[in-house]
């Protein structure tokens, strides 16, 4: 386990640095100086130049490269060029805000999905099957730019019970995370459904019931839990998707959290800070892919990592 | 079943317990909505507009800007200029900073020396760069002396005075001497100010405001029909405006607005280096039918990048009016005859270059149908803001779209004009050259008299209007969308914040007293 554990911590390196890499020189083939933005057009060019060389503009682009990868073990990624703050110490700001909405997202696309999907299952062919099926598909048609208003517009506007926008814990968190949540929702409720449905079909099932079993202890103790690897699978690869989403749901709702910070980063070339928050992005996805992994073999016991 | 009743239950208790809830409005406090987050609020190197109009309201400067761009006294009571090179500036008695420090000459001069000095790089140095030395004989004078005379001087001086010793890491709060102090700031989040009782001019009605930061457009308009929001300036979809204007809670004010739309040419192209073609391409643009059609007629049309507010505008410009037979004649005589007449080769072809800002798209397209129509083919890149930005600066266009923001001076012609003034010493884009606009703006510049200054930019904008090298287009009007409690707000065209400050908050006999939610 162990030595599985170390082997993919190694592999990720691979993936990281393809994708900071990735990042680095796309983010540095966009037009657009970083320094003009800063200081206007009507800066002296004495100015300007000053300028870049202190951020280190003036320097060769693999030399600033090489500088970046330097300082990501030290946990050094930079300084913001806007606001001249560690970079860590700006996304470390965000993480909460992030953090929060993801997590809380993700619990409110399981709390839907399991129920939903298991009720799906068992009554298969039955209208709560069709009801759901069509809730789903309704959910993942509607894009977060255009659920998010409407829920505001109902919740907030219509019947006042929820703030349109606004960071907090409590009330400011429901939206957002209902918004995020609701395309994660749809698709696990749809995933429930269809491994359950396989499952419900083996004989272990059968053999339960014939031995005495209640048909829905055997769904609920036996079935359910082999069904629920594939789904925990997919939750893992879909917080990637929370966070790309969250650039968006953030937005609409003026959470402060990382996906804002990357959007205000890309309009202000902020090389350091943008490259900064991609990288904790895909370490975050990755890890996430690791825990669940590891989860898995918890769920399955015939999974054995070595 | 009775899952069903219990829920309704639970839903008119909500419904009850949200009615019962009290609007900002009805606590005393405003509620700003902000398009997006300052990145800085010190005044010494804020340069995003959000930064800057929160330090309207909780930061004061020698002087301010009254409506029509002129310098009036703000913490300076008065001043004199013994000679070109000097200015005096007398602070009222008993000024005091947020924090109870009184505020004297040796802040002012700590301000502006913060700012000279290379080592803080304030991107505000340029700005100053024609002061030589700052004197402070007594508490209560500064004197400024300039190395060379520069008249746009004074409009220099709306600058946020801080503290002496305020450091720039960890000037948090904000301290300023301005009618309101930041109780509190967080990024991304929202500003908290209350009145600042000590404040010269007296404390503000309205005790208590806070600035959110709403990026989104359609949400902003959501929170101003609920009432969590209750002021947002010029941050409303004109397409829903008449929706806002409904009868209910909302007002809508408009006023006239301060930023020139204009047509930018490049002179180097060899089509658009003649005048003619210039002119022909004008007088082919029908900007009334697309302010009525895009605009919903909030939009004035204008014939110089210079506001009509402004003290130096020369409102005797003729108007350029839609007049695709005369442009026709133009293109002709300037060697672009149409080569087919109703067919479809084109007299010329053109490539416009503007923003993804979906209001200057859908002018584009208009701009495209209007001159194909004269046998101009247009092709439109809408670029990314950065890279559209920076192609505008090295001159890399045909035709691009651009709005002035904020143009405080009229010296903005030396800035956008003068023959050495290309990028990156100015923003002289298309590479205009005229002797006569160069010995004006040079002369302006250096001229004490505002009278003689009105003159010069007044022979400037009918040199502009002769040659076309840019094609003003129009100034888009102020739209406030504010709670009808609110009053006192006076609109200017520099959509400044500072009004906030004489606000207050009235009785209105159409509103239930408290409740009324829609």
């Amino acid at each position: 386990m162990k030595s599985y554990l170390l082997g993919r911590l190694l592999r990720t390196v691979p993936v990281v640095f393809g994708v900071v890499t990735i990042v680095f020189l796309l983010i540095h083939l966009l037009p657009g100086d970083p320094v003009e933005i800063m200081l206007g057009e009507s800066a002296i060019p004495a100015q300007k130049e000053e300028l870049r060389r202190e951020l280190g503009l003036d320097r060769p682009v693999l030399s600033q490269y090489a500088a970046f990868l330097a300082g990501i073990p030290r946990g050094d990624l930079g300084v913001s060029f806007r606001s001249r703050e560690p970079v860590l110490r700006e996304i470390a700001r965000r993480v909460p805000a992030t953090v929060l909405l993801a997590a809380t997202s993700i619990a409110v696309a399981v709390f839907v999905a399991l129920p939903l999907g298991v009720l799906a299952a068992m009554r298969r062919g039955k209208p709560a099957d069709y009801l759901s099926g069509f809730a789903a598909m309704l959910s993942l048609s509607v894009p977060n730019f255009l659920l998010g208003p409407l829920l505001v517009l109902l919740f907030s506007v219509q019947w006042g019970l929820l703030p349109v926008s606004g960071y907090g814990a409590g009330r400011h968190l429901v939206l957002p995370a209902v918004t995020l949540g609701t395309g994660m929702a749809a698709l696990l409720t749809r995933m429930v459904r269809a491994t359950l449905l396989e499952e419900l079909r083996k004989e272990y099932v059968t053999a339960a019931t014939a031995r005495g079993l209640p048909y829905r202890s055997a769904v609920a103790l036996h079935a359910l839990r082999n069904a629920l690897v594939p789904v925990v699978t997919a939750l893992g690869l879909s917080f990637g998707a929370v966070l790309g989403g969250s650039v968006i749901t953030e937005t609409i709702f003026s959470w402060p959290g990382i996906g804002r910070l990357l959007i205000q980063a890309i309009d202000a070339r902020d090389y350091p800070l943008v490259q900064g928050c991609v990288l904790v992005i895909a370490l975050s996805t990755v890890a996430m892919n690791l825990a669940t992994d590891l989860l898995c073999a918890r769920l399955d016991p015939r999974i054995r990592y070595e | 079943m009775l899952l069903l009743r219990h829920g309704r239950i639970l839903l008119l208790l909500l419904l009850v317990s949200a009615c019962a809830q009290k609007l900002p409005v009805d606590e005393g406090r405003l509620v700003i909505a902000l398009p997006g987050a300052p990145v800085n609020v010190d005044p010494r190197v804020a340069t995003d507009a959000y930064g800057e109009q929160i330090l309207q309201m909780t930061h004061a400067s020698l002087v301010r800007r009254n409506a029509a761009g002129e310098p009036v006294p703000d913490l300076a009571e008065r001043w004199e200029s013994p000679d070109p090179l000097t200015c005096v500036f007398h602070l009222r008695p008993g000024l005091r900073f947020h924090d109870g420090r009184p505020l004297t000459s040796d802040d002012v001069r700590y301000t502006f020396s913060w700012i000279l000095d290379p080592a803080n790089r304030s991107p505000h140095r340029a700005l100053y760069r024609h002061i030589e030395a700052i004197g402070t004989p007594d508490p209560r004078t500064v004197v400024i002396r300039l190395s060379e005379p520069f008249a746009p001087f004074l409009s220099t001086m709306v600058r946020g005075i801080v503290p002496a010793g305020s450091p720039a890491r960890g000037y948090a709060p904000p301290v300023g001497a301005g009618p309101y102090k930041v109780d509190d700031l967080s990024p991304d989040g929202e500003a908290v100010l209350s009145a600042f009782d000590a404040y010269y001019g007296g404390p503000p009605a309205i005790r208590a405001v806070t600035v959110k930061f709403v990026p989104d457009s359609n949400v902003r308009f959501l929170e101003l029909k609920m009432g969590s929001v209750n002021f947002v300036l010029n941050g409303v979809d004109p397409d829903l405006l008449p929706a806002a204007s409904l009868p209910g809670r909302l007002a809508v004010e408009e006023g006239a607005g301060g930023n020139v739309t204009y047509l930018g040419f490049n002179l180097r192209d060899r089509a658009l280096s003649d005048a003619r073609v210039r002119r022909a391409i004008a007088l082919a643009i029908d900007r009334e039918a697309i302010v009525r059609s895009i605009w919903k007629g909030r939009a004035d049309l204008v014939e110089s990048i210079l506001p009509p507010g402004s003290w130096a505008h020369d409102a005797s410009l003729p108007p350029i009016r839609f007049d695709p037979a005369r442009s026709r004649r133009l293109l002709d005589e300037a060697g672009f005859p149409d080569p087919d007449g109703d067919g479809p080769l084109p007299r010329l072809r053109l490539t416009y270059k503007t923003s993804q800002n979906e209001v200057r798209r859908r002018v584009a397209t208009v701009v495209q149908e209007q001159l194909r129509q004269l046998g101009i083919s247009v092709e439109i890149q809408s670029l990314e803001w950065g890279t559209f930005f920076s192609d505008v600066k090295k001159g890399n266009f045909q035709i691009y779209s651009l709005t002035w923001v904020g143009i405080a001076d009229p010296d903005i012609f030396h800035h956008a004009f003068h023959s050495r003034s290309a990028p990156p010493d100015g923003a002289n884009r298309g590479g205009y050259s005229d002797a006569e606009v160069d010995r004006l703006t040079e002369a302006a510049r250096r001229e004490p008299s505002r009278s003689i200054r009105r003159e010069k930019y007044r022979r400037v904008q009918r040199i502009l209007a002769r040659d076309l090298p840019v094609f003003p287009l129009w100034a888009g009007r102020n739209l406030l969308v504010r709670d009808r409690r609110l009053s006192g707000f006076v609109l200017t065209p520099d959509e400044s914040y500072a009004p906030v400050r004489a606000m207050r908050i009235v009785p209105d006999p159409s509103t239930p007293a408290s409740g009324g939610r829609r």
